[in-house]
């Protein structure tokens, strides 16, 4: 036998296809037997149903005719309707064919008829957040029920049920309620793809990540402000710090209940009022007494260096007192 | 003038036929094919007759029944019924009136058989 079922299976579609016109009761009556009727004929002869029978719209015409099954007269713009419709669906038919081998299957719907159930599945998944959105909850991935994860969780095993039960029970179904049953499906895809996006915005916005730019584990984690001490213990107001390369430190964060006058970021400290260790008043003095107001000099120099000027380090050239935001710093040596 | 062939003349004569081929026993699409075949009308097309028999049934001369194959496919079976027994009857005395018609018309003008 040189005639697959395949070919039969098209024989019938291009048959169908050309009887699209027929109401559909009519139509399914003229090609009842037809499939039958096709694997007799490959069975008994050699060679393609085309060569045996001629073409499908030959044959269908032949079967319209002597079925007196005409019509009559001009087709309705519903009839043709129908006609387009089941000419599309003869071409989806044929992409199924020549998909299914490149997933290795006989036809692309082969491939997806097994994976149904997890359709079934997600369906079920998709109908809890929807009924959970519905109601106003804040959901991400898990359906939630007035803030509550678990309330959700049953919420979400009864419509997986509820899904796989109808995924088994909905192949009976015929007239308003598949039609009813496409619809909800549409609208559930379409509320998919907009929880999709929604999570997606989310995922990659500081919502969902709002401590971006913290490592976890650092050491410098629980630092919040910075406290420079000159040489004499003075607390260096406006510092700034860099690294190696030029590249500002960013540590810590204004804390300050008083944020009227928010202090650009990497200049430190934040909030001198907090400094650990009791800052001198603001007015310099040329030679400030011994370093006994500080409880500590955080500088490792403890020895009495004679120099007067309060020099820290390169990089921070702002006097006490005297904040110059407008500094550039220095310019990073690469 | 268009050419007679046995197709065209089929056209006229299928239901007929297809009943005929009922009369003694019930049977299944390709099953009448293959009667009407047997026959000598080798020309009928597949087509033609399972419209032919669509039509006698929807107008209410064949019953039909579907009885399961072990070997293949189900198989719907035709039967004739009173009605259409009787229109066999019928048309099978218009047709027969008729070929004798057109037989003495030919005979009278000499034509051979």
């Amino acid at each position: 036998m040189t005639v697959t079922g395949q070919e039969i299976a098209d024989y019938v579609d291009r048959v169908r296809a050309a009887l699209a016109d027929l109401p559909p009761a009519v139509r399914d009556e003229l090609t009842e037997d037809l499939p039958e009727h096709l694997a007799e004929v490959a069975a008994e002869t050699d060679g393609t149903l085309v060569d045996r029978l001629g073409t499908p719209e030959a044959y269908a015409a032949e079967l319209r005719t002597a079925a007196g099954a005409d019509g009559g007269g001009q087709p309705s713009p519903g009839r043709r309707f129908a006609a387009t419709r089941a000419r599309i669906a003869a071409a989806l038919r044929g992409l199924d064919t020549r998909l299914g081998p490149l997933l290795g299957y006989a036809t692309a719907s082969a491939f997806l008829r097994p994976l149904r159930p997890a359709w079934w599945l997600v369906r079920g998944w998709l109908a809890a957040l929807l009924v959970s959105a519905a109601l106003g909850e804040p959901s991400g991935l898990l359906p939630r029920l007035s803030g509550s994860v678990l309330a959700g969780l049953f919420l979400l095993a009864g419509t997986l049920l509820a899904s796989v039960w109808l995924g088994r029970h909905s192949v009976d179904l015929r007239g308003w309620p598949r039609r009813l049953l496409r619809l909800g499906t549409a609208a559930l895809l379409l509320f998919a793809l907009a929880a999709l996006v929604n999570v997606d915005q989310h995922a990659s916005s500081d919502e969902f990540a709002p401590y971006q730019g913290v490592s976890v584990g650092n050491p410098y984690d629980s630092i919040e402000d910075v406290f420079v001490y000159d040489e004499e213990g003075r607390l260096v107001h406006n510092a700034r710090l860099f690294d190696q390369n030029g590249v500002p430190i960013r540590l810590g964060y204004p804390t300050c209940a008083d944020s009227s006058q928010y202090p650009p970021r990497n200049v430190y400290p934040y909030c001198p009022d907090r400094a650990p260790f009791a800052p001198r008043p603001s007015a310099p003095t040329p030679v400030p007494p011994q370093p006994t107001a500080a409880p500590a000099s955080p500088a490792p120099s403890a020895s009495p260096t004679p120099s007067t000027e309060p020099t820290v380090t390169p990089t921070v050239s702002s006097p006490p007192g005297a904040p110059e935001p407008s500094d550039p710093g220095p310019t990073p040596t690469r | 003038m268009q050419r007679v062939d046995t197709t065209q003349l089929l056209k006229g004569v299928l239901d007929l036929a297809v009943l005929a081929v009922l009369k003694d026993e019930d049977g299944y699409g390709y099953d009448i094919l293959r009667r009407l075949r047997e026959a000598g009308l080798e020309e009928v097309g597949d087509a033609s007759v399972y419209g032919t028999l669509r039509r006698l049934f929807a107008a209410g001369l064949l019953t039909a029944y579907v009885v399961p194959s072990e070997s293949g496919p189900h198989r719907k079976y035709y039967a004739l019924n009173a009605a259409g027994r009787d229109q066999l009857v019928r048309s099978g005395k218009t047709w027969r009136s008729f070929a004798t018609t057109m037989d003495a018309l030919l005979d009278d003008r000499g034509m051979a058989a």
